[in-house]
């Protein structure tokens, strides 16, 4: 993907900010939720359209979830916005207990996860939350690769009865589905055939596991790339069905591997087709203020980096079969 | 507005058969909170035998009253009222704490009548506030929205939270009630976290404020009768219900040792042979004991 495309593209905030306006168009039992953050999080396109439809709850996130229960007891369809630190940290017994217990029907999104959360440092940078979300019970977990799939997965949360949590970067992607991909729950998308490794991808990382793997073709290996926007529930088929051609595997998340993607991903290949694997992510760090670019660098998370796990990886799988 | 002497007494039955089957299903579960259920018997009598609009017949009625328990480990006594109100069969409340039964604190999805799912303390009045909102866009204006707290839970910043955001948005829908019994889990208010002035607290968060004798139900059902039709005025409502806990037996009363503690199948049969004599009834003990 060019440097162009990249720049073709809004942020994904952005997409979501305008996403969540139209399809507050579509649907009047849409509300949405803010804890002031509605220019960073874009909710304000939403805020401007419908402001009778928009509630303030000020910086009391605990009171933004539990109202967003209530609001869904009495038959809206609430969407409380903040930054996914806050959902995962601040707030994450009312998210459970009072929404995602009794199966209640509010869309979450977790606006400004992993690293590219401008300069804040470790108390905005989310890594954590999709250890956490993946463990609650009746909650489903999503991470967008690229506008189109941001799209696809807000109109699918929508219409999935129950909770909801998906991740909305900082950071603008370049295009990898058409305008026509739609998004199903447990379904992942093969975006690139290969037969050496296989580079599994969710959220933003996926972008970057399509240039690893145009890295690694330069070495004449051949990876083929997955992207799993559905993190809960799993494409467990498809993870397995790749391995058994490809003999081992990559993951990469803009979040912590420590119980994170990599790990449901592990699961998987643990339980039903062991492999080697390397897991690409935050490592048991918080994360430091710096540009952004540079801490994509400083973690190793770079396509750079995930192109040496797929190495490795091939390495493993070589020296298992001498 | 007052009620009829035979009214009140209906009410004080109610309360009655509260307090013996909440003692009955903790009992039976060997699990739960006897003190804190006691003590807001007289409040669920008069809001699901006088005051709600809430037909067991029809639990999904768009414009009914909606009742919600932020202190969800006194859920027995929700529970009791539930089932006298017809939601489900009493016998039902024999399951409490079982497998497939009946939730220890409260599971919206698994019992009927429960508007929530809770347990989690200083989180129930946040939702009440978010039904509040929700019932007034719906302009379903014959609906209201009562959620009743601890007075333990009130020192959890989320309840400050809802409280401030209820006066915020004037949801004079709203009537939130304190079941101030004045005793927390291991220990009284005042010496784990006092939470005086409570009253002024609050007025100053926007509430209109009203305190009532938590045992007496002329008392409660005339703040329920005021905040209903007489207090809304763009401020929701707070009813302080001064209670005892563990009200009804002499050992659990005002005793913070009886939070959570179970009795025995042989204690329970005592205690509710004392209740009965205490609310001029027949003696009677615990419908389950053997031998």
């Amino acid at each position: 993907m060019s440097e162009k495309a990249i720049k073709k593209n809004p942020q994904m905030r952005e997409i979501f900010g305008q996403t969540l306006a139209e399809l507050g168009q579509e649907h009047e039992d849409i509300l949405v939720l803010d804890a002031d953050l509605h220019t960073s999080t874009r909710i304000v396109y939403f805020k401007d359209k419908y402001p009778e439809r928009f509630i303030q709850v000020g910086i009391a996130e605990q009171n933004l979830f539990g109202i967003a229960a209530g609001l869904a007891t009495v038959g809206y369809k609430p969407f409380p916005c903040t930054f996914a630190s806050f959902v995962s940290r601040k707030s994450i017994d009312q998210f459970a207990l009072s929404i995602c217990f009794p199966e209640l029907d509010v869309k979450v999104p977790g606006s400004y996860v992993g690293l590219p959360t401008s300069k804040a440092g470790a108390s905005h940078n989310s890594f954590e939350d999709i250890a956490f979300m993946r463990t609650i019970p009746n909650l489903k977990v999503a991470a967008p690769g690229d506008p189109a799939d941001m799209r696809a997965i807000m109109k699918t949360a929508y219409e999935t009865p129950g909770p909801v949590y998906f991740r909305v970067v900082r950071y603008a992607l370049p295009d990898i589905f058409g305008q026509d991909h739609v998004f199903e729950w447990g379904k992942g998308r093969l975006v690139r055939k290969g037969s050496d490794v296989t580079l599994f991808g969710t959220g933003m990382m996926t972008d970057r596991c399509l240039k690893a793997a145009e890295l690694l073709a330069k070495e004449n290996i051949s990876a083929e790339v997955i992207h799993l926007a559905s993190i809960k529930p799993i494409d467990e088929h498809m993870i397995i069905e790749s391995v058994a051609k490809t003999g081992c595997a990559v993951t990469a998340e803009n979040a912590s591997i420590i119980a994170g993607f990599g790990a449901a991903v592990a699961e998987v290949l643990v339980e039903n087709y062991p492999v080697p694997m390397k897991r690409i992510g935050i490592r048991d760090h918080w994360v430091d203020s710096g540009e952004i670019e540079e801490l994509f660098q400083y973690y190793q998370m770079q396509p750079e980096d995930i192109a040496r796990a797929a190495v490795e990886s091939i390495k493993l799988k070589e020296s298992r079969l001498q | 507005m007052r009620l009829q002497n035979e009214q009140v007494a209906r009410l004080e039955d109610y309360a009655y058969q509260i307090r013996r089957l909440s003692l009955e299903m903790i009992t039976c579960g060997q699990w739960g909170h006897p003190g804190g259920s006691l003590s807001m018997a007289e409040i669920m009598a008069v809001l699901y035998f006088q005051m709600m609009k809430v037909d067991p017949k029809n639990p999904d009625l768009e414009e009914r009253d909606r009742f919600f328990l932020s202190k969800a480990h006194a859920s027995p006594a929700l529970y009791a009222t539930l089932a006298l109100k017809g939601f489900f069969p009493i016998d039902d409340l024999y399951r409490y704490c079982q497998i497939g039964g009946i939730e220890g604190h409260t599971d919206m999805r698994r019992t009927k009548g429960l508007e929530s799912s809770g347990g989690s303390l200083g989180m129930g009045l946040s939702i009440a506030v978010g039904a509040a909102w929700g019932v007034r866009k719906r302009e379903l204006s014959q609906s209201r929205i009562y959620c009743l707290i601890g007075d333990g839970e009130s020192s959890s910043g989320n309840i400050w939270e809802a409280a401030m955001a209820a006066g915020h948005y004037h949801l004079d829908n709203l009537v939130a009630i304190l079941d101030y019994n004045k005793v927390m889990a291991k220990g009284f208010v005042w010496d784990e976290m006092a939470i005086e002035p409570v009253r002024e607290k609050w007025e100053a968060f926007g509430w209109d404020v009203v305190e009532v004798d938590g045992h007496d139900i002329q008392e409660l059902y005339g703040a329920f009768y005021r905040a209903r039709w007489v207090m809304p005025r763009g401020k929701p409502i707070m009813v302080i219900a001064h209670t005892v806990k563990g009200r009804g037996i002499d050992k659990t009363e005002f005793n913070y040792k009886w939070h959570t503690q179970h009795p025995s199948p042989q204690e329970t049969d005592e205690m509710l042979r004392e209740l009965s004599l205490r609310y001029g009834k027949p003696e009677q003990g615990y419908s389950r004991l053997e031998g």
